[in-house]
């Protein structure tokens, strides 16, 4: 990946900003179908996993993908965050994020 | 003149206190910048160097020592070092972990930089390099995070440090005043209410700095004077009295808080101050 691209955290709110972007989510895996999931970050995220993907329901997970027009995400990574994620915290970092963009994310 | 008099005393502190905080002009030692900040990946990437050779400064701030976390994605050994991209979602960045070739012990577990492999997340203590205007780190320590929440932690302290230094805010005042009207101290008055206004425009970071350590009605009546029109005719101990409803004999102390800091200094007689711009 190139060195000057970011790619923000956000919640299941802002996804309509990013479409055809990466992003990177942490939610909470509510439900999983093959490879389809159901996350919930501040609202629930439908996700199309990867061959490698490896997730538990109701632990955590951080996804990095592509927000797809229905505001679905296609997900090229993806990794387990077991039990003790503090949903909270991570939505913070998510508010953070957006109100010093400086701070976390190239725009253009 | 007493007014002259007043002023060279206050320079004179106020370049005491400027040179421990700023510490770039004063040619003594650089110890008291040797903290170490909490970054961002971006704001690394961000920064540039002015002339081949500058010195790294975040917000205004020298840096030197640094930390951040991230994703390795990918890990090159070579002879003499490790080479780790980081990537926190903000940017990525090189990571060059120093081999010791006298504790070769490979398998290290824990902490041991080779149990390092892609996709997890370490925390990187370093210096930032940057050689031929390719940035990287060279990191003194790298470990593995072995709870999630320290990244989001990071992130949190990273902007915390960001704004500590860009708007130079104390814990009462200005970080939470920034954050955009949500204030949790709803009685500050007047002192507050100024701060969070008067943080951006009013002064450089190093002033700024010193005024965080300051009592609060010492920051109250700065802020007062920083958005009066008196300029360097000063503002009078009255019209603050006015202005801020405090009462005089604590703006005489506050003020004398402040000349001692070099913040201020008075112009015309005793009872009028400007701020001390430089």
């Amino acid at each position: 990946m190139d060195g000057n691209s970011s790619t923000p955290r956000i919640t299941c709110a802002y996804l309509n900003q990013y479409v055809g972007k990466l992003v990177t989510v942490v939610g909470k895996v509510v439900q999983l179908r093959g490879e389809e999931a159901t996350i919930d970050a501040d609202g629930t995220i439908h996700a199309f996993l990867n061959r490698e993907a490896h997730l538990s329901a109701n632990n955590g997970v951080q996804l990095i993908g592509k927000v797809n027009p229905d505001l679905s995400i296609k997900v090229l990574s993806s990794i387990d965050l077991g039990q003790g994620v503090d949903y909270n915290l991570a939505n913070a970092v998510v508010e953070v994020t957006h109100r010093y963009k400086p701070l976390f994310l190239y725009e253009n | 003149m007493a007014g002259y008099g007043g002023y060279g005393g206050g320079d004179a502190g106020g370049f005491m206190a400027g040179s421990q905080q700023g510490g770039s002009q004063a040619g003594g030692s650089k110890y008291a910048d040797e903290s170490l900040r909490p970054v961002t990946i971006k704001q690394l990437l961000d920064w540039e160097d002015t002339y081949p050779g500058a010195e790294p400064a975040i917000d205004g701030h020298p840096v030197t020592q640094v930390t951040i976390v991230g994703q390795v994605r990918s890990v090159k050994p070579q002879p003499t070092n490790i080479t780790y991209r980081i990537d926190d979602g903000t940017g990525a960045i090189d990571v060059k972990k120093w081999v010791d070739s006298e504790a070769q012990g490979e398998g290290e577990t824990g902490s041991g930089a080779g149990a390092i492999g892609p996709d997890a997340f370490v925390r990187v203590w370093g210096r930032l390099k940057n050689l031929g205007g390719k940035k990287h780190i060279g990191a003194n320590f790298i470990r593995q995070i072995e709870d999630f929440n320290e990244v989001n932690y990071h992130f949190l302290e990273a902007t915390y440090v960001h704004l500590f230094f860009s708007k130079g805010a104390s814990a009462a005042g200005g970080v939470k005043q920034e954050g955009g009207g949500d204030n949790m101290f709803v009685d500050q008055g007047y002192g507050a209410g100024a701060g969070g206004g008067a943080g951006p425009g009013g002064g450089n970071s190093a002033m700024q700095a010193r005024l965080a350590t300051c009592s609060r009605n010492a920051q109250t009546i700065c802020n007062f004077i920083n958005n009066s029109p008196g300029g360097t005719e000063g503002v009078n101990l009255h019209v603050i009295a006015q202005g801020t409803r405090m009462n005089v004999r604590d703006i005489v102390n506050a003020a004398d808080e402040l000349l001692g800091q070099g913040i201020i200094y008075t112009t015309q007689d005793d009872e009028t101050w400007a701020i001390l711009d430089y």
